[in-house]
């Protein structure tokens, strides 16, 4: 299956790529529309980064029940992070998130990427094979969606 | 039945499971049942709610009613994300900029 374009985003914030860097990660709870983007919403309490490689990202919930987000993967302050991406889901459909953060005068822009959309349907692809007709609407979509990128 | 985001359809753990089980392939009903703890009818319950979060499809093959991932919901799933990552973006622009003029 041909890669789906990733999903990119950047917004430019009058602050040091350092602040910025601390502001996105350790001090997450500052901002983070938690209430909205959660996968447990007005019962999520916070959200943790545990900074470093194999850091895991999380959200607490009132019960005290921890749901992974991801976990780290590089760590480069104040320049750059990558962690995979599977709030709600299985580590084997983790998508991967990348973080930059560049110096732009006295300004920094931060620039989102967030790939591998492709996982999602891995194995469903892979069992072509034992796919006992209906596939057709399945290859379609895919191509559908292919050409639309 | 309220529509659900796809984060939150698979914030469930059976649900979540259900989802994981199709990946390898289309199964029907029973067969999902047979890899879950819960009874037939809440299978069918949970599914309903991953095929309105655009994550799986149904389809028939004779008599057989068969459900997959729905590959046409990956470009739902995709553009709830753009929206996701505008507003924590937008969040966090807010938040930084509120501090330091």
């Amino acid at each position: 299956m041909t890669p789906i374009e990733p999903i990119r985003k950047s917004v430019t914030i009058r602050r040091t790529p350092a602040e910025a860097f601390e502001l996105f990660t350790n001090s997450i709870n500052e901002w983070w529309p938690l209430r909205t983007h959660s996968t447990s919403k007005e019962r999520a309490v916070r959200v943790v980064v545990e900074p470093g490689p194999g850091g895991r990202v999380y959200e607490l919930r009132d019960d005290g029940q921890e749901i992974v987000w991801g976990a780290i993967l590089k760590w480069e302050p104040p320049n750059y992070f990558s962690m995979t991406w599977h709030p709600g889901r299985g580590e084997e459909t983790a998508q991967t998130l990348e973080l930059r953060f560049v110096a732009n005068g006295n300004s920094t822009s931060i620039e989102l990427e967030h790939s591998g959309w492709e996982k999602l349907a891995d194995g469903a692809i892979e069992a072509r094979n034992d796919y006992d007709g209906g596939w057709d609407g399945v290859l379609k979509a895919c191509s559908d969606w292919c050409i639309e990128k | 039945m309220a529509y659900q985001s796809p984060l939150e359809a698979l914030a469930e753990s059976t649900r979540r499971q259900i989802f994981e089980k199709l990946r390898h392939g289309p199964l029907p009903v029973g067969k999902i049942a047979d890899h879950v703890p819960v009874s037939r009818p809440a299978v069918s319950q949970h599914l309903k709610v991953l095929q309105q979060a655009g994550l799986v499809r149904q389809h028939r093959v004779g008599t057989r009613h068969l459900y997959s991932i729905d590959l046409n919901g990956l470009a739902e799933v995709r553009s709830y994300f753009e929206q996701f990552w505008d507003d924590v973006l937008a969040a966090f622009q807010a938040k930084a900029n509120q501090e330091k003029k």
